[in-house]
């Protein structure tokens, strides 16, 4: 398929999505800047803990949200040509490699004949760190090798796996973590932080301060919360006053600023954008007869695909991971308490909330049922282990309670294997034989 | 499987072949006879405990061709398809007989969610019967706080298996299980002596049932086998053929080894854990028992999948000095990714100190025939370039 017949002709209607936009822009220069002038600067995997970063004021870009960019630059195609060229499959872990793919490109800071950079915003500035956990088989060595690519310092972070699993994890993660998980579990994740932090200090010679992590907890609490009362809203409001075409980036782009006061304030004035819609009865899709939930990643280089079937059909894409994640797993109360230990507490359980059943399962139950879900679009994605998720489970959880599920397969970044002709048409057969035959 | 004339008719040989062509035959006897039977999946499960438990290690391993009903329904597509046939295995009642546990080590990714797979099963849907499953959530990357870690895990383990034995582990019963466990381990190594001799004396194949068979012996009689085995290599005669050493996905039969034999080289080692991998290391008996344990199974050569690239060139290059490999056969089946990002450094790495090398990747197991032809028309090239 063609990439410019795939070309998405998407309608954003909020200004917070605009405006982290931009901000993402002027932050991201800004780093430029910073790494420009000889400060450290890290990539980091997702899952990795970027609050001790914040904490410790140093620059950071995360791997999935750089991808994610590179994906809606259209430069997959390219990428993965280069990676084929250095001897490297061109068919794997599209969604991590993809900065390790960049960095084999001899232009990446070139600009064009045009007057324009030739890499997206520019190109990424050369990292001196990579940081990366061991959540699959081939995230380390990705890494090791983009580290390599660009002469920086790699370090992984373990992972371990939990012995025990409750399955109302979104009821007591905020507060009583120490039930959620194994307290050996916990203990070695703070000794991770540890050994990260000493890494981090030796490495740049910034010092961590305790309290300035607490600081950055608490923000991230507040922009949190912000996000609960969001989704919250979008759940109890029908017709919606916004889609995920409005909430994913918003939520996504600002969740790597966590921490920040820009994030959390951006947060309150996303949430009070879309309630101002809800107060005025501004509905996303006036016509709205079906109430529609995204599993999987967003498809970066076709946003518009979740806005296709409104017109058509009446129905919505309201609910995704990004901004229910950020309502249901990030919040840890009292964090004065132990700070580290809360922030353990944060980040072993991302990969298991998301990827792991019965975790992932039970939750996006609870979300169908908070969200009145009358049909779930599901993308297993390709070529990925980490993104395996347990999808008989999840399907099967849903499915028992009445929600037709629609699975299918495919990338959330590499354009090439897009057809969105195939994909609307499935979605549109699986709309009208299930979601309006009314299953649920 | 080619064997040649002095294997077939080595009495000693021929009870290693019959134990790794009957696989069940004395997991089964050991149950008859009162023992538990506790299967394994993944590479890191220690059997020594097992053993000292009184129980009988069984790797459960695939079986190509048959049904995949069970890992069509529960598995998703990318799943390597001898993890499929494990895990078919598993849940489809085939060990229900004999085995009264499964252990799963999170030797790669896939196995973990494998593991939370059976766990899941369990709890949602009830009438698919099979053993219950214990997993070893090991830390492969070797700092400090991961050695500690790690002996935390292999105490929980230790606990878990005393409770299926119905009885403490004592150190002393430890101790004796590591001794059988790493005689077997110097057998193996003196054995292998033999392949990876200027003169070879010894075929890949017959190597893989050399070591394989072991896995469905009792152990102690498995040693006196070896034993007996080692008596009779020196006289047997000499093979010839391009040296190449096997990386990739585990061979636990001899089919694609006896191919590359047939085709004129010899593998002389390998680093899959059905291989060479398996001999590696021993259990130091001069450690308290967990940290023996630990050093045991974190401090081998890196496997193919829980390592960093620099590593796994660092260890390809080792052990193709090792083994006097002239050539390196790259082969991974489809959705065995990880190795995938070594390749292309230890191309560079190998090619750059003369060895040459042929790879393999997405490979059906078994093979498609279009992958058939293609496997032997790179081995000709491989092995025939060379001499040419």
């Amino acid at each position: 398929m063609a990439e410019e017949k795939s070309k998405s002709k998407v309608v954003k209607k909020l200004k917070a999505t605009a405006a982290i936009g931009a901000y993402q822009k002027e932050w991201f220069a800004g780093l430029a800047e910073r790494v420009k002038n000889g400060e450290d600067f890290a990539y980091l995997n997702a899952d990795v803990p970027m609050e001790i970063f914040r904490a410790m004021d140093i620059p950071f870009v995360v791997n999935q949200w750089w991808a994610a960019i590179c994906g809606a630059k259209r430069m997959t195609a390219k990428y993965y040509g280069l990676l084929n060229q250095a001897g490297y499959r061109d068919d794997l872990c599209s969604y991590c490699a993809t900065a390790l793919a960049e960095s084999l490109d001899p232009d990446d800071h070139a600009i064009g004949s045009d007057g324009k950079p030739l890499g997206p915003w520019g190109g990424l500035p050369h990292p001196t760190i990579a940081i990366t956990r061991l959540t699959c088989d081939c995230q380390s060595k990705i890494f090791e090798l983009f580290a390599k690519n660009h002469g920086a310092s790699f370090y992984a972070m373990e992972n371990t796996q939990p012995r025990k699993a409750p399955l109302n994890w979104y009821e007591i993660v905020e507060d009583n973590w120490e039930d959620l998980y194994d307290t050996d579990r916990l203990d070695a994740a703070v000794e991770e932080l540890k050994e990260l932090i000493r890494f981090l200090e030796e490495k740049t010679g910034r010092m961590f301060d305790e309290n300035k992590l607490i600081e950055v907890m608490n923000l991230i609490n507040e922009q949190e919360a912000w996000y609960k009362k969001t989704r919250d809203l979008i759940a109890e409001t029908s017709p919606v006053p916004v889609t995920v075409v409005d909430t994913i980036n918003a939520v996504m782009q600002a969740q790597w600023q966590r921490g920040t006061r820009f994030a959390a304030d951006h947060a309150r004035s996303l949430y009070e954008e879309i309630k101002a819609l809800a107060d005025a009865g501004e509905a996303a899709v006036p016509n709205e007869k079906y109430r529609l939930m995204w599993i999987g990643r967003g498809i970066w280089h076709d946003f518009g695909f979740y806005q296709r079937f409104e017109q058509k059909y009446g129905a919505v894409f309201m609910w995704s991971m990004y901004l229910a994640m950020g309502a249901d797993s990030y919040i840890r109360n009292h964090v004065e308490e132990d700070p580290l230990r809360a922030l353990a507490a944060r980040y072993i359980g991302m990969e298991d909330f998301l990827h792991m059943p019965p975790w992932n399962s039970s939750w996006f139950l609870q979300q169908a049922r908070q969200n009145r879900i009358d049909g779930v679009v599901y993308m297993v994605p390709e070529n990925c282990m980490q993104a395996v998720e347990g999808s008989y489970f999840i399907k099967k959880t849903l499915e028992d309670a009445g929600i037709p599920v629609l699975e299918f397969k495919a990338d959330p970044v590499d354009a090439r294997k897009w057809n969105a002709q195939s994909m609307t048409a499935l979605v549109e057969e699986f709309i009208e034989n299930r979601v309006m035959k009314g299953e649920k | 499987m080619v064997l040649r004339e002095c294997a077939e008719k080595s009495a000693a040989f021929q009870k290693l072949k019959n134990a790794y062509t009957h696989r069940e035959e004395a997991a089964k006897a050991a149950k008859a006879a009162g023992k538990k039977v506790v299967g394994t999946l993944g590479c890191d499960v220690p059997e020594e405990l097992i053993l000292a438990a009184g129980m009988q290690p069984y790797p459960i391993y695939a079986v190509p061709g048959g049904p995949m009903d069970m890992a069509d329904k529960y598995l998703e597509y990318a799943f390597d398809p001898m993890v499929r046939a494990q895990f078919e295995r598993i849940v489809d009642g085939s060990l229900n007989d004999f085995c009264d546990a499964v252990v799963v080590s999170n030797s790669t990714d896939v196995l973990i969610r494998i593991y939370l797979y059976l766990k899941e099963l369990k709890r949602v849907e009830t009438d698919v019967n099979f053993p219950p499953v214990y997993f070893i959530d090991w830390l492969f990357t070797r700092r400090r706080m991961h050695q500690e870690r790690n002996r935390l895990t292999i105490s929980l383990f230790k606990e878990e298996m005393e409770k299926l034995a119905g009885r403490v582990i004592t150190d002393e019963e430890i101790d004796a299980a590591a001794v059988v466990c790493n005689r077997t381990r110097e057998l193996l190594r003196k054995i292998d002596a033999f392949r990876t001799a200027r003169e070879m004396k010894l075929t890949g194949t017959e190597m893989l049932v050399i070591i394989g068979g072991g896995f469905y012996m009792d152990r102690e009689a498995y040693n006196k086998v070896l034993e007996e085995l080692l008596e009779e290599l020196p006289a047997w005669p000499a093979v010839t053929g391009k040296r190449l050493f096997y990386t990739g996905s585990v061979q636990t039969d001899t089919g694609l080894y006896a191919r590359v034999e047939a085709a004129g080289a010899v593998i002389v080692g390998e680093d899959h854990d059905w291989g060479s991998r398996y001999f590696e290391r021993d259990y130091d008996r001069e450690m308290p028992p967990v940290r023996a344990l630990v050093d045991r199974y974190m401090l081998r050569e890196f496997s193919s999948k829980k390592a960093f690239v620099s590593q796994r060139v660092e260890a390809l290059d080792r052990e193709t000095d090792a083994a006097g490999a002239e050539g390196v056969l790259f082969y991974f089946h489809i959705y065995e990714e990880a190795a995938s990002w070594d390749y292309p450094s230890q191309k560079e790495s190998l090619e750059g100190r003369g060895i040459d090398t042929l790879h393999f990747a997405k490979m059906h197991w078994p093979q498609t025939q279009e992958e058939s032809d293609a496997f032997s028309a790179g081995l000709k090239t491989l092995i025939e370039g060379k001499e040419a």
